[in-house]
């Protein structure tokens, strides 16, 4: 059976991100890399949280710049949701997208030209979820609920998010000044379901978070430098004008999906969120609740922000060679030792 | 159309001594000046296994099909506006999932159900498969809920891929999640299902008896006379062409029984099984004609061959095993035996749906009434993919506008497709296996 071997994959992480206004959900996927490149984690798959075909262009282009094997069909594809993407759709993000060579070749090709290129968020993750060993899954969110709250309407899907998913962390709401938060008010609906339905553990990761300790975008360039043209580093000058430093709330909810025990936060007590609405958030303590709100400590912001931008800046994993039956017959004398495992840690990511 | 002194009940036979045939769609089952009432919708599922080649499968562009098709669908030419082309559906229950190998097994055993089915060769679980639910609603309306054909291997037990029973490949439709509905192989069976007579008996006991045989038309004979001679001239010429396509398809049974004694004396093979294989499928495949005609059944599953097939298509010059051919690992000559027998497969499929097109069903034909869908649980047989899966639906049953292509998004689940048949079929459930919803159907009309 997949899955059952001693070396047991790192935890699957579904990502639902909001790309074309969030460039903290831009870092957040670059980060997922970061922890994939380490054996710390796995991309399950990566959706974006707003109906936009240049937003999934550009999903398309960074999932496939930062995949490390031939992707299956399903995992390749980007998840959206239904809906009809605006006009004009994410313009900023269709200017990086646009960017050409010298030759005229597109310097970033994406397999998505319609619609039809992409799956439906929900469908999306519920398939894929399924590939995952039990309690081996986390979906993290950062944008608007919509495609999650579709999830939990599909038929049978709870039983199997139950199984599958350890827990959902939402970089969403606000738990200090109870400000709204956009991607909660652009579909309060949504937002609503997901807090009073989702049946597993639910933390969600403040806006307070993510403004207390800002990306600084300057080294984020030249982290990225490793690859001459980078569709994060790109799309990242894109969404604001530089200079700036971008808020790390995506990042926080990401890296505690994955590491919950590493002490890089503390955890509120339990208790239920509920969504006003206008968006703002609000937190009742309940010794039943299932939900928690991430609280910042001060004492680790030196090494949240040291994770921070050695994950994010990471190379992808090196793609492992194909098989290449030896041109001279192996005899014992010229076959080499078994050195474990083909991707062996010392070839993963290298930090740069 | 014209009218007949005389109201005919729909559900009428012509009868004789062990022989029973129901009559096809009569003016004289209208009542003069009466509305006509409409005529029934037929659903078919014709399965073949090992994926096909989607290059030469796949219609580039959404819309009108092309002038010219993709070479797998140029047999089917004739047939370019009665026909929909739908893209990106997906069975995820065929995917490995956490159980490893065995694509086979699992996208067989998953095609109509919708679930991913248990992996055992001994303890075996599925669901209801859809054509059964369908069979529920509308089966008590003719004398045969559905009719479960196949061209392979009946074997219900064993290991026929990688932990997988021989049930999930070897069946198509599941009455329930423990009990599939193993298809009728032998035409002389289905035949004699059909049209009575009683279980197939053995190769010494036909050949005694054929010395002796009769037409079974003989024994409806006094009834046929007396049927003809209340019917007015139109209807005569319609009795006539119904009873003409049941004595064609005895002579092909014949004739095939005639070619088995000749190839193999010892009869191994079940008795009235056509080695020839365009043979066997056009035998079958007109007595689902003439079911489908007579208003016998309104729904049949048709496992052409089964998922994982080694069948050689000798026929057409393949000696090699179907199913490796399909892990071709690029090589062109082996790509090029799997095109082949792709077009191959499409061939017969044409010729059935000819003959659907040309027999007639109140004022319109079979086909205009029916809904037939051609497809494989894999897409990519070297790769045993399970996205995009090639699907087909021929016929104006579905009331689409049909000559065109449709994809839609990625990972939509075949089981949109499948619920949105059955409410075609007039069979309304709220969810069936893995759907998300419903296929729009502004797109399908």
């Amino acid at each position: 059976m997949q899955g059952s071997d001693d070396t047991a994959p790192g935890l699957g992480v579904a990502l639902d991100v909001d790309l074309q206004s969030r460039p903290d959900a831009l870092l957040a996927v670059a980060l997922l890399n970061g922890l994939s490149a380490k054996g710390e984690a796995s991309r399950i798959c990566l959706s974006i949280s707003r109906p936009s075909l240049t937003t999934a262009r550009l999903a398309d282009v960074i999932a496939e710049f930062y995949a490390t094997l031939p992707l299956n069909a399903g995992v390749s594809t980007i998840g959206m949701p239904d809906g009809t993407p605006p006009t004009p759709d994410a313009p900023a993000l269709a200017a990086v997208l646009a960017r050409k060579n010298a030759d005229g070749t597109p310097v970033y090709a994406s397999n998505v030209q319609r619609q039809v290129d992409t799956a439906e968020s929900a469908v999306l993750m519920r398939n894929l979820l399924l590939a995952q060993p039990d309690g081996n899954a986390a979906i993290v969110l950062a944008g608007p609920a919509t495609g999650l709250a579709r999830l939990l309407g599909l038929f049978g899907s709870r039983p199997q998010l139950v199984a599958k998913v350890r827990h959902l962390v939402l970089a969403a709401g606000a738990f200090r000044n109870g400000s709204a938060e956009p991607s909660l008010a652009s579909n309060v609906a949504a937002a609503r379901q997901l807090f009073s339905e989702w049946p597993t553990p639910l933390i969600a990761v403040g806006a307070e978070i993510g403004e207390a300790l800002p990306y600084p975008g300057a080294r984020l360039l030249s982290g990225l430098a490793w690859s001459a043209a980078h569709p994060i580093a790109d799309a990242y000058c894109a969404l604001r004008s530089m200079p700036y430093d971008a808020p790390t709330t995506a990042l926080a909810a990401l890296l505690h999906a994955v590491h919950p025990d590493a002490g890089y936060f503390k955890l509120s007590e339990p208790g239920t969120i509920a969504v006003l609405d206008d968006g703002r958030t609000r937190f009742m303590p309940s010794t039943s609740g299932r939900h928690r709100y991430l609280i910042a400590d001060p004492a680790q912001k030196e090494r949240l922000l040291a994770a921070y931008v050695g994950l994010v800046c990471a190379q992808p994993a090196p793609r492992p060679a194909r098989f290449k039956p030896p041109a001279v017959a192996a005899t014992p004398a010229n076959v080499p030792a078994p050195t474990g495992n083909v991707a062996a840690p010392a070839a993963r990511g290298g930090k740069p | 159309m014209s009218t007949s002194w005389k109201f005919l009940p729909r559900r009428s036979f012509l009868r004789g001594l062990g022989a029973t045939i129901a009559l096809p769609l009569l003016d004289a089952m209208s009542p003069a000046l009466a509305a006509v009432p409409p005529a029934p919708r037929r659903l078919a599922f014709v399965y073949v296994p090992n994926g096909i080649d989607m290059a030469n499968w796949t219609v580039q562009q959404d819309g009108a099909l092309p002038a010219e098709l993709p070479r797998v669908l140029q047999p089917l030419a004739a047939f370019r506006e009665e026909m929909l082309q739908l893209g990106n559906l997906t069975h995820n229950s065929g995917r490995a999932w956490l159980d490893g190998a065995g694509d086979h097994g699992r996208c067989s055993g998953s095609y109509l159900t919708g679930i991913q089915v248990r992996k055992s060769s001994v303890d075996v679980k599925a669901s209801i498969s859809c054509d059964q639910i369908i069979a529920n609603h509308v089966g008590a309306e003719t004398r045969f809920a559905s009719l479960e054909l196949g061209m392979d291997d009946v074997r219900q037990a064993g290991d026929c891929d990688s932990g997988y029973s021989c049930a999930y490949t070897n069946n198509l439709a599941w009455r329930s999640e423990t009990q599939p509905l193993p298809p009728i192989l032998n035409p002389r069976a289905l035949f004699e299902r059909l049209f009575g007579a009683g279980p197939v008996r053995s190769p010494e006991e036909r050949a005694r008896r054929a010395r002796y045989r009769r037409s079974i038309l003989d024994f409806v004979r006094s009834d046929t006379e007396r049927l003809a001679a209340s019917l007015g001239p139109t209807d005569v010429r319609k009795l006539d062409e119904y009873l003409s396509s049941i004595r064609e398809v005895e002579r092909q049974l014949e004739k095939a029984e005639g070619d088995n004694a000749t190839v193999d004396p010892g009869m191994q093979r079940p008795y009235g099984v056509p080695p020839d294989f365009a043979e066997h499928f056009k035998l079958m495949t007109d007595m689902v004609t003439i079911a489908f005609q007579a208003d016998l059944t309104r729904v049949v599953t048709f496992l052409v061959t089964r998922e994982g097939s080694n069948r050689a298509y000798r026929e057409i010059g393949i000696p090699d095993g179907h199913h490796p051919l399909t892990h071709h690992k690029h090589n062109p000559e082996l790509m090029e035996k799997v095109t082949r027998i792709n077009e191959y497969h499409t061939q017969q499929l044409s010729s059935w749906l000819g003959r659907l097109r040309t027999t007639p069903d109140g004022d319109r034909s079979l086909l205009d009434h029916s809904m037939i869908v051609y497809g494989s649980g894999i897409s990519d047989g070297n790769r045993h993919l399970h996205d995009d899966l090639p699907t087909l639906l021929i016929g104006r049953g579905a009331g689409a506008v049909p000559g065109r292509r449709i994809t839609f998004r990625k990972e939509t689940p075949m089981c949109n497709f499948q619920l949105t048949l059955m409410d075609r079929m007039g069979v309304h459930v709220e969810n069936f296996g893995d759907a998300s919803g419903r296929l729009d159907l502004a797109s399908l009309s």
